[in-house]
């Protein structure tokens, strides 16, 4: 909703609907991204609520008890139930990966099916998909340093959570940087008026923040997460961080400088159309953006465990079961050895 | 197997260093006296009989010929000498490529030498770091008159090209080479190189040169950087060109109404799809809770 920027018009998608139109599809498609997000997050808290529902010591207002035995489903950890509960998580996760990437092209295909320099790109679809997961697994790892932080968690989330995430992130930061790099090259090297125009631009009036977004935003965190020795806690937060950041520059410069150079010439000239800067109504959004998420995560945190209890317990009694296993072998393997002996 | 970083650890300081060494002396090697200054001074002369004078000012490197940077911001002064007068005309400052141009227009007086010669001069002054440069060109007004006539069906272009001197009579040239075009989209595509004599040439046009919905394209004569006469475009409007007129319907572009049907096809079919699964997870969370209450 947010992305429309003109909120006040929302509705006109609805009432007056053009099927051809790519805004159309991406509302359609992040409709059904989000509704997917939110069943599947919803999936994988059932078996939390239902350990809720049936703590006894639980000590919480009962209305949040009662919130916790309707979201439980009456889930008792049955065989069947817990075999159809994974057999659903797992096809609900399947279908919002395929959602997230129909969603990522199709906002892509609105910016790359015009003519417009910068915009007109056979390659923005991956790259909007890989530059999404980028700065995901980032907001990711900045949100476990925060919950590691204020809810000391350290026993729970470890440093080699943190190293998983952060060499998922060098994946990615390499092929963004790929990415970024090509579709740059390609505009510079094909020496198109237009392009070069807005090439230009970026490298003169944005020019710090096209080497935040390009430079700066992929090469930190690539040297901070190919040495060893610079894996730690801080440091891939760090890089988190600026992948994050530098990801929001790069959406910038992709979508303020291209309406700063048009592509046909203009009659109507006035320096607001040629120059652009924000409003308080576009600051005020974007950080309405920021703070939705704030606000979900804290909630989310605040109402349901945020270290899944039931996988924890899962996780205890297998680790039971492996010791009781191994102990079995070893004691069988002594008997052996000693009737050999005799 | 582990690996010794301590060696690791060598390597990159090394490399540092090195890229510091380098960088640094690269940085001091920059020196003015290495370089020396070119000065050219050109002219063209337009389809509207304007004539653009282009100064371009570099900075060569005395060994190595690849080595060549532009003087930007240098102020150009351009003057019209005359039999007894010097004439500033205009100025210009050198952009990123070290060019400085300024357009005569056709209707500017200018004086002519008794030779018939137009005398321009252009002018850096002195600054504290670069020497003072100065070219002058001579050059002579050359008319190149484009003439296009059909003989019994078949279609001739007439070039007729002669110089006027101070009196204003016209003087063919003996000599001249030329070559013609027509106008593309992106550049002039040659049609015929040429030999001119006497200050006439004739040839018969191509039939299968495409114009534009109205059949017309622009024939161009060029002339490029002569001696007297400097670089000189003239062109004509034809009507000439064929047009391929057959109208192909427009299938799956930008500006068309509806996008591709299998489009609608393919999206439809996977929300339809995932939406479907949604609604089956839904019934299966029914199912769970069922359960749930007879356990």
């Amino acid at each position: 909703m947010l992305c429309i920027g003109r909120l006040d018009r929302l509705h006109y998608l609805f009432i007056y609907p053009r099927i051809q139109s790519p805004i159309t599809w991406d509302i359609i498609a992040i409709i059904t991204d989000l509704i997917g997000c939110f069943i599947y997050l919803y999936l994988t808290f059932i078996p939390d609520f239902a350990i809720l529902r049936d703590d006894k010591e639980l000590n919480v207002a009962p209305w949040r008890k009662k919130v916790y035995r309707f979201l439980a489903m009456n889930y008792q950890d049955t065989p069947e139930q817990r075999t159809t509960l994974k057999k659903i998580t797992r096809t609900m996760s399947a279908m919002i990966i395929a959602m997230a990437i129909v969603a990522y092209t199709v906002l892509a295909w609105i910016f790359s099916l015009t003519l417009q320099p910068g915009w007109n790109s056979s390659i923005f679809a991956p790259y909007f998909i890989v530059a999404g997961l980028y700065s995901g697994v980032g907001v990711i790892i900045i949100c476990m340093f925060a919950v590691r932080k204020f809810f000391k968690l350290g026993h729970y989330i470890r440093k080699v959570h943190f190293i998983g995430a952060g060499i998922i992130l060098l994946v990615l930061a390499l092929l963004y940087g790929y990415f970024t790099f090509s579709e740059y090259f390609a505009r510079w090297f094909s020496h198109k008026k237009n392009d070069m125009l807005l090439l230009d631009t970026l490298f003169s009036d944005y020019f710090w923040r096209f080497i935040f977004a390009n430079y700066i935003g992929v090469l930190i965190p690539v040297i901070i997460l190919f040495f060893k020795r610079f894996r730690t806690i801080n440091l891939i937060t760090f890089a988190g961080v600026i992948a994050v950041v530098g990801l929001w520059f790069n959406r910038y410069i992709i979508v303020i400088p291209t309406l700063e150079t048009p592509y046909l010439p203009i009659q109507d000239t006035r320096p607001e159309f040629i120059h652009y800067t924000a409003t308080w109504i576009e600051w005020s959004l974007s950080a309405a953006g920021v703070a939705a998420f704030c606000l979900m995560f804290t909630l989310l945190v605040r109402f349901v465990p945020i270290i899944p209890v039931y996988e924890l317990a899962e996780g205890a009694k297998n680790d039971k079961r492996k010791a009781k296993k191994k102990a079995k072998k070893n004691s069988k393997s002594e008997k052996k050895d000693t009737s050999d002996e005799n | 197997m582990k690996t010794d970083f301590k060696h690791l650890n060598r390597i990159y300081v090394l490399v540092v260093l090195l890229i510091g060494y380098y960088s640094n002396v690269y940085a001091q090697e920059f020196k003015l006296s290495d370089y020396k200054m070119r000065f050219t001074f050109s002219t063209q002369k337009d389809t509207s009989n304007n004539r653009q004078l282009e100064v371009s000012f570099l900075a060569a490197n005395k060994k190595d010929r690849k080595d060549r940077i532009p003087v930007t911001e240098a102020l150009i002064k351009f003057y019209h000498s005359g039999k007894d007068t010097l004439l500033l005309i205009g100025e210009s400052k050198t952009n990123k490529q070290g060019i400085a141009s300024m357009t005569v227009p056709a209707s500017m007086p200018l004086e002519m030498d008794e030779e018939g010669y137009f005398n321009f001069i252009a002018q850096f002054d002195k600054t504290e770091s670069l020497k003072r440069q100065k070219k002058s060109l001579q050059v002579k007004e050359l008319i190149l008159d484009l003439n296009l006539s059909e003989q019994d069906s078949t279609q001739i272009v007439t070039l007729n090209a002669f110089t006027k001197d101070s009196l204003g009579n016209q003087i063919s040239i003996e000599e001249l080479d030329v070559v013609f075009s027509v106008g593309g989209m992106l550049s002039r595509l040659p049609i015929e190189e040429a030999s001119v004599e006497d200050g006439v040439y004739e040839f018969e046009m191509p039939e299968d040169i495409p114009g534009d919905l109205n059949g017309d394209f622009q024939l161009f004569v060029f002339v490029d950087d002569h001696d007297d006469f400097g670089t000189v475009l003239q062109s004509v409007q034809s009507n000439w060109g064929v047009f391929d007129d057959i109208v192909k319907p427009e299938k799956n572009k930008l500006w068309t109404e509806a996008a591709p049907i299998w489009m609608y096809v393919v999206l439809t079919i996977l929300l339809v799809g995932v939406w479907a699964n949604y609604f089956y997870t839904i019934i299966k969370l029914w199912k769970i809770k069922k359960i749930g209450s007879n356990v």
